[in-house]
């Protein structure tokens, strides 16, 4: 076997997490046994000619991992085909393109992945056209979710209205995506090739059908980590669940719960019958349930609003409202008619938390650093929803919940240096690595810079750090605090105080890790931007940090 | 007799001493401590040398648990002392300390039972741009606490003697003699260059161990003992024939402290050795009363340490040999003295000069605004006339001091507009006459409240007093946390000293010029069994008391203790 032929089937291999490699590996076996031929590279030499570029946004890695497949099955049709992250993508390069097939996620209310957004901001541009491109878009998302596969439809619409022809229609896949992403991927290679495509099993995992697994989990612990006088409350909650199963970097997901009040009144209002069962995406739930743990009632976003107003036939104001407000200002006519209108709500956007435990240190417990959203406006008074909901659980309260995998933000190797950048509830999945490193006695050195507003009150997990500083889990920890003087301190400041260090741990191999606000995330880019440029190795700046991206040395998760 | 002083092996030496030698002239790692983000803390080490700075690590007691559970450490703040010898300050630096206790510290100001102030609840990150501050005020907090000699006090109140600002002087130059050479402070507070030659530090007196343990010195002006003489490692009494100071009648080994369940160690008043005569001579007594405890002292055992220790040890009549040996002469005869008050002039009063004086009542020391009188704002806006100066009392209270006949009206206009004087005047003879010390939460040493709980405590017992027609009794009332009496319990006539949380022992016999200590009368007592106590021994002393006997002496003739 030639060493490119090698490579990529490293790669490949690589890209597949130990089941899928399992499953691989059993796949190949059974090829072998049943004689079946195999797919032959030179056998098939149909699409040669054709070029192609897949593109991938991802969060999560899963639609990393779907356009890492589809380009091997590509390459044994003997199609060429370039692999690209949609962040590395060279935007120059659209209109010259021929076949571009985008593998996309969705985010939280229908935005693209943050890997994405350049991207998905220029195709929204409008003012130039793709007249060659030929193009196709799988759309990953979750049903759970208001805006489904949002972003995959925006860019589906975007480049046919910028020119381009769609080969495909769009494919969306909900968080079982398996099924329909091999169809999809086995339509693209027949319209490239022009024949008919060897129907390869799809794509398997042994997840169940039916999506994501939902634990039950009880509350352990409860407390708020700021101290009296903190203008912030940041609650520590621990959740005991025996078969639970994650990863650091991964976070927790769920759905919060509408009042119980604002269902029953909604119920009395109309009139509805709260025993009466609706299918919803896929499942049966009686109204009261759909009321109170599916639909958001609390703020209606705008395009639900005019939904109601066409269903009531009535003039509304185009703002976000609570639905017991609309039901009040401008009744429905009876119980049926509210049926009706129940079906058009939007399902609760699930929050994510970032898990700020270790399976490894602690077996049956997932931890969360929640900050309760104390911010006035209607909008973040949504996000106020499960925050409060979270921070308000007690003791022996029950948390339904699932597991949001991201093997975009995981551990290196044990011996690999890590820096880890978490102000604020930033600080959660680095509480799980240092944690999980603590548990596996690994190697290399771990670097926090952790910052909030004031020392006293505000340095969350203060007393675990001190004690991991002590025992030398955490070679370093450099903390700002930005309040506690006449100028403000950050995070940023202090890597530029540690300038010399923060280069060589890079230069020796460190991974860099950025988590919390999106702000922040940019202020201390530009600041490690600048001490590339500054630190006299003559290095080019966007270049080393992009080839740390690449490399899978420079990772983030921001909100 | 000549005792070769103990040279002790390394293995003997308590850790503290240890600690002082290796601290470099008490640097230690101070610097890198104040530069450490991750706690609010210092190291064990460090902790007992910033003392020597004027400063206590301490943290809130109260809110240990809550912050444990949060993950926070526990709640580390500094208070910092001043040095202010015979507690003088003028109006443009109380306004000074006034501000950086707001902008740095709880914002109230606590004025000692010796004589200076100090301010509670700096993080360490304030620690130095307060002592800067206060540098700016020509204020200074060097050798407030520590194994070293602390704050001289002296008799506070003008009106004691025509001759009050030479002895209050006095003060000054006792305070210059025994301080430390050490650059420390500077370089680590106020940023001077590190010094170049160590000899420049060279310490004849402290040399690199300091003294075994605190080390207080007070200057009394009979016949009121305000400044408790006795309590003090050294006293020196003021003889004053014809309108001139003769000299000083030298007391030794007075100490308040003991340990609850170490029958070895002991409150003990100040023995007086002799009288000494000409500035020279008598701060070459003083000088060489200090070395000796330097050289004696017990670097073992922290507990057994002050110079009571050292004086019952040697004996009295070594001490004033060797006293002898050291300075080169032999101390006089006593001379007569008489001592029959100890207590603050409240209210207005005259001194020889004709300069006018105030004096409020200030519960527990605490200048700060609370329901009843808002005495920080009062005097703050009387600071800002600068028609004064400041004198702190060594009972806890301060004194509008040295004003001109022709300022007393604009003083006392803002004085009647805070309702200073008719708040001063409403307060009770044994709340006048009471102190307690900080004890909980700031206080490590505490078992049991003091300053915040005795304001409560006197208004259950105002009521007995009132029952008996005893409120017109000036009796001699303190409170400390624990047996270590920094508010002087142990000299009271009634004296409680806390044994656990809401317990205390009531020691009674006290006499009320602070020649006597009390005694245990009973032991552990909670609020209930005090008032019950009270109550018996008010209805007695109220029936049977002779004329002019006080309390204490009371207690003692009917064998209470």
């Amino acid at each position: 076997m030639n060493p490119e032929k090698k490579k990529q089937i490293r790669d490949f291999i690589d890209s597949l997490d130990k089941q899928e490699q399992i499953w691989a590996n059993g796949y190949l076996e059974g090829l072998l046994q049943e004689g079946s031929p195999m797919p032959n590279l030179p056998a098939k030499p149909l699409g040669e000619n054709k070029k192609i570029t897949i593109a991938y946004g991802t969060e999560s890695g899963n639609s990393k991992k779907i356009a890492n497949l589809f380009a091997s099955r590509a390459k044994q049709e003997g199609i060429h085909a370039k692999l690209v992250s949609l962040d590395q993508y060279r935007l120059a390069d659209l209109p010259k393109e021929e076949y571009f097939l985008t593998v996309i996620s969705t985010q939280g209310e229908g935005e693209p992945p943050a890997s994405a957004k350049k991207f998905y901001d220029h195709i929204h541009q409008n003012g130039f056209k793709l007249p060659k491109l030929k193009y196709g878009v799988l759309a990953l998302g979750d049903t759970s979710y208001p805006m489904f596969c949002k972003a995959g439809e925006d860019v589906d619409h975007q480049l046919g209205h910028l020119g381009g022809e769609r080969i495909v229609d769009i494919q969306r896949c909900d968080v079982d995506f398996e099924q329909e992403a091999s169809t999809w991927m086995n339509d693209v290679l027949q319209k490239l090739s022009g024949s008919k495509v060897d129907n390869l099993a799809p794509v398997k995992t042994t997840k169940k059908p039916g999506g994501k697994k939902i634990y039950q989990g009880e509350i352990l612990t409860n407390i708020n980590l700021n101290d009296r006088g903190s203008s912030k409350q940041t609650h520590h909650i621990e959740i005991g669940c025996e078969e639970v199963f994650y990863k650091p970097g991964d976070s927790l997901g769920l759905v919060p719960f509408n009042p119980t009040v604002t269902v029953e009144d909604i119920i009395a209002l109309t009139g509805i019958d709260q025993e009466r069962t609706f299918v919803h995406r896929n499942d049966t739930y009686t109204a009261y349930e759909l009321l109170h743990k599916k639909l958001n009632i609390v703020y209606l976003p705008e395009r639900v609003v005019a939904k109601y107003a066409v269903h009531v036939e009535q003039e509304i104001p185009a703002v976000k409202t609570g639905l017991l407000d609309l039901l009040k200002k401008y009744p429905v006519k009876d119980a049926a008619h509210f049926e009706v209108f129940l079906q058009q709500l939007e399902p609760t956007t699930p929050r994510l938390y970032s898990i700020a435990s270790s399976l490894e240190s602690l077996d049956g417990e997932v931890h969360l650093t929640v900050a309760k959203d104390a911010y006035t406006l209607e909008e973040e008074l949504k996000y106020g929803l499960c925050s409060d909901h979270l921070c308000s659980l007690k003791a022996g309260d029950k948390i339904e919940f699932y597991i949001h995998h991201n093997d975009q933000f995981r551990l290196p190797q044990d011996d690999q240096d890590v820096i880890m950048i978490g102000p604020g509830t930033g600080i959660a999945p680095f509480r799980a690595f240092l944690s999980e490193r603590e548990s596996a006695g690994a190697a290399g050195r771990n670097w926090l810079f952790y910052g909030d507003q004031h020392f006293t009150t505000d340095f969350l997990y203060q007393t675990e750090l001190q004690q991991w500083l002590e025992s030398g889990v955490l070679s370093m920890l450099d903390v700002a605090f930005s309040r506690d003087q006449a100028e403000k301190i950050y995070v940023q400041h202090k890597i530029k105080s540690r300038a010399n260090e923060f280069i060589q741990w890079l230069q020796n191999g460190a991974f860099l890790y950025v988590c919390g606000a999106k702000k922040m995330s940019e202020d201390v880019e530009k600041t490690i931007l600048d001490l590339i440029e500054k630190s006299g190795a003559g290095l080019n700046p966007t270049a080393y940090l992009d080839e740390l991206k690449s490399n899978g040395r420079y990772l983030k998760d921001v909100y | 007799m000549f005792i070769e002083p103990l040279l002790m092996s390394d293995a003997h030496l308590s850790h503290i001493e240890k600690v002082k030698q290796a601290s470099d002239a008490l640097r230690g790692s101070i610097s890198e401590g104040l530069a450490d983000e991750i706690t609010g803390s210092i190291s064990e080490d460090d902790k007992a040398l910033v003392k020597f700075h004027g400063m206590y690590l301490q943290d809130d007691r109260d809110r240990r648990e809550e912050r444990a559970e949060k993950k926070l450490e526990r709640l580390y703040s500094f208070m910092i002392r001043l040095r202010l010898p015979g507690g003088f300050l003028t109006a443009d630096q109380w306004l000074a300390t006034q501000n950086i206790a707001g902008e740095h510290a709880t914002g109230v100001i606590k004025i000692t039972t010796r004589q200076t102030v100090q301010l509670h609840g700096l993080y360490k990150s304030h620690v130095k741009p307060t002592i800067q501050a206060f540098n700016q005020a020509s204020l200074y907090s060097l050798a407030t606490c520590g194994d070293i000699n602390r704050n001289v006090i002296a008799a506070a109140h003008p009106r004691q003697s025509p001759i009050h600002q030479e002895i209050h002087d006095f003060s000054y130059k006792i305070d210059q003699l025994l301080l430390p050479k050490t650059k420390a402070y500077y370089e680590i507070w106020l940023d001077d260059e590190k010094i170049a030659d160590k000899k420049d530090e060279e310490d004849p007196l402290y040399q690199d161990r300091y003294l075994p343990r605190k080390f207080k010195i007070a200057i009394a002006i009979p016949p009121n003992n305000d400044v408790d003489v006795f309590g003090n490692d050294l006293g020196l009494i003021a003889v004053i024939e014809k309108g001139k100071l003769q000299g000083y009648n030298i007391s030794i080994g007075g100490g308040l402290s003991s340990t609850h369940g170490n029958p070895a160690t002991y409150p003990r008043l100040g023995t007086v050795i002799g009288f000494v005569s000409g500035e020279e001579n008598i701060l070459k007594t003083i000088y060489e009363v200090v070395t000796i405890q330097r050289d004696y002292g017990n670097r073992s055992d922290r507990s057994l340490a002050r110079l009571k220790y050292t004086v019952d040890k040697m004996g009295v009549d070594w001490f004033k040999t060797e006293i002898a040996r050291r300075t080169g002469f032999v101390l006089e005869k006593e001379r007569p003295f008489l001592f029959t008050e100890r207590k603050d002039y409240y209210g207005w009063f005259q001194n020889s000069d004709s300069l006018w004086y105030y004096t409020p009542f200030i519960e527990n020391g605490r200048v700060t605004d609370d329901e009843k009188v808002a005495m920080k704002t009062a005097l703050y806006e009387i600071a800002e006339t600068r028609k004064l100066n400041f004198r702190f009392t060594a009972n806890q209270n301060v004194i509008l001091a040295d004003i001109q006949s022709e300022d007393k009206a604009a003083i006392e206009k803002i004085l009647q507009k805070y309702n200073i004087e008719a708040y001063t005047q409403s307060i009770s003879s044994i709340r006048r006459n009471s102190m307690a010390c900080v004890a909980l939460s700031t206080c490590p040493l505490a078992f049991a409240e003091a300053q915040r709980y005795l304001p409560s405590l006197l208004s259950k017992i105002e009521p007995l007093l009132d029952k008996y027609h005893l409120q017109q009794e000036d009796i001699i009332l303190r409170m400390t946390g624990c047996p270590n009496g920094c508010a002087r319990s142990y000299i009271a006539e009634i004296g409680f000293i806390g044994t656990s949380l809401g317990k205390y022992n009531l020691q009674l016999g006290g006499d009320h010029a602070g020649m006597r200590l009390n005694k245990v009368f009973k032991e552990s007592l909670d609020e209930d069994a005090i008032l019950q106590e009270l109550d018996v021994l008010f209805a007695a002393f109220a029936k049977e008391k002779k004329a002019g006997e006080s309390l204490g002496d009371f207690a003692l003739r009917k064998q209470w203790v």
